[in-house]
């Protein structure tokens, strides 16, 4: 009988980190890693900071020498075209076809791409390839226009003011991050950019983009024209689910899963930004876009490939930063339709806060601007046991350790 | 430094001839690192002691605080230092200068 093979399609940092976990839990079959892009999977944060700023060049999660080590194929440059689920097979760009016994799906996501706003001058990223030309170009330009105020945009726009360019940020919503903070905290890091010298305008529309004719791009706007040698543009982004929903698997906004990470189909995962999931405590499914979290998804998930039934119950957390300062989260901050109330701990004016999701007496989410211990702390008390009140959060003298439930001695627990 | 102002459960960063070093004390045994996370030099002590496990604050690798070796990622390791605790308490620090 021959060895039972894995494939895992897309080459992301959960990729790499399912397939680190399969090897470690001993698993002894084949192991294909597919990726479209030409290198191992890397690290996708630094690409629109330290990347940018040229202070960090690409850094792979495991180095080419790793996956020969242990045994693991990789077929980069090489695009997955279809997946035969009834057969298990996968077909590859080129024709050639490769057998299943259990397939991960981690296909990603690629930037949302507006109609009309494309051509030389403007640039989307995503990937290693996009990020170096992206540098290129913010080398080379003198004024840089920035289409979109989320982490993308707010994050590009940071590095090319401290690279020393002119940079012009436009968002349609009423601030910056506006989706993530709100319109109070969003205004707090639209502050932080204006006062290192980014022109933040808010409230506009794009009407149109047209190459002139010296070089350079012109950017139409609800409020006037602006002209720049380089447009980024970071409004978003699409799930990559063609593959599987081409397969026959349910994947409308990203491929559906249960807890485990297992789609419909016998032997079928998927994970990390593709993967839509119902979580606990939220309305509907959810794809969850952080690189910390994909990471989390390929352990749990290898583990539940070979066999174990592990339900994702981490908490999710991500971070920005942005010139010295530091945008942290953890758990989801609930949407228009969530409930609870939102209480602030530290100072808007100082720059130092964190904005907590609170419900019920129990905190559901954080958000903070330079205050990376409180998320920790909060990171911790999510899954514990605990207790706060408004008061007590904004109250900066009691730790917020102090908030979990006293663990209770044994014997206590048995006469209870 | 003396081992009175460093309970059990906490963690510092003191100078130690220009090198600043994280004294953790884990169930009564310390432990001297450097105060770099290896990631990117980020500095532990303004993250987490939890039992034997650090968390750096900024992107969250985890590390045992007895061993210096990486939980999260498993393939990282702390800088160590020689450390010994004297008979009067005092903590001393070799950072091998």
């Amino acid at each position: 009988m021959s060895k039972p093979r894995i494939v895992v399609i897309g080459g992301g940092a959960g990729s790499a980190a399912a397939v680190a976990e399969l090897r470690k839990q001993g698993f002894g079959g084949d192991i294909t890693l597919v990726s479209a892009e030409g290198t191992v999977p890397y690290e996708r944060p630094p690409l629109s900071k330290e990347f940018l700023l040229g202070t960090s060049g690409l850094v792979p999660v495991k180095d080419a020498a790793w996956y020969e080590q242990e045994s693991v194929e990789l077929l980069l440059g090489t695009r997955a075209i279809r997946v035969d689920l009834a057969a298990r097979t996968v077909t590859l760009a080129g024709g050639a076809g490769l057998g299943y016994d259990q397939l991960l799906l981690a296909t990603g996501v690629r930037p949302r791409v507006l109609p009309g706003v494309d051509g030389d001058g403007v640039c989307y990223l995503r990937t290693a390839g996009d990020a170096a030309a992206l540098r290129d170009r913010i080398t080379a330009a003198g004024h840089v226009a920035v289409l979109g105020g989320g982490f993308i945009g707010c994050e590009v726009a940071a590095a090319a003011i401290r690279l020393g360019k002119r940079v012009t940020i436009l968002e349609a919503l009423p601030t910056l991050l506006y989706r993530a903070l709100g319109p109070e905290l969003g205004e707090v890091v639209a502050g932080i950019h204006r006062d290192e010298g980014a022109d933040v305008r808010t409230g506009q529309q794009v009407l149109g983009v047209r190459s002139l004719p010296g070089g350079g791009i012109q950017i139409s706007t609800t409020g006037g024209a602006v002209d720049a040698d380089v447009l980024v543009v970071g409004v978003g982004t699409v799930p990559n689910s063609e593959l599987a929903g081409q397969a026959g698997l349910a994947a409308g906004n990203g491929i559906k899963v249960d807890e485990c990470f297992a789609t419909a189909a016998p032997g079928v995962f998927a994970i990390g930004d593709v993967a839509a999931q119902q979580l606990p405590g939220s309305g509907g499914r959810v794809r969850v876009e952080h690189h910390d979290t994909a990471i989390r998804h390929g352990r749990v998930a290898a583990r539940n490939m070979l066999g174990q039934r592990e339900p994702f119950r981490d908490v999710h957390w991500f971070w920005s930063d942005q010139f010295d300062h530091t945008i942290q989260s953890a758990g989801l901050i609930p949407g228009a339709d969530g409930t609870g109330e939102l209480v602030i701990r530290g100072s808007l004016e100082q720059r130092s806060f964190s904005a907590f999701s609170l419900d019920g007496g129990r905190i559901r989410a954080v958000i903070s601007l330079n205050r990376p211990k409180d998320v920790l702390d909060v990171r911790r008390l999510i899954v514990r046991d605990h207790r706060a009140s408004a008061g007590q959060l904004r109250d900066e003298s009691l730790p917020l350790k102090r908030l979990a439930a006293p663990a209770v001695p044994a014997t206590f627990q048995a006469r209870a | 430094m003396n081992l009175d102002d460093l309970w059990e459960g906490d963690m510092t960063a003191v100078t130690v001839d220009g090198e600043t070093v994280l004294l953790v004390n884990v169930d009564g045994t310390v432990r001297a690192y450097s105060n770099r996370c290896p990631h990117q030099a980020s500095a532990l002590d303004e993250g987490d002691l939890d039992g034997d496990t650090l968390t750096c604050a900024k992107h969250l690798w985890e590390f045992n605080a007895v061993t210096g070796h990486g939980i999260n990622p498993d393939d990282a390791q702390l800088k160590s230092f020689a450390c010994r605790v004297g008979d009067d308490g005092t903590i001393y620090v070799d950072i091998g200068r």
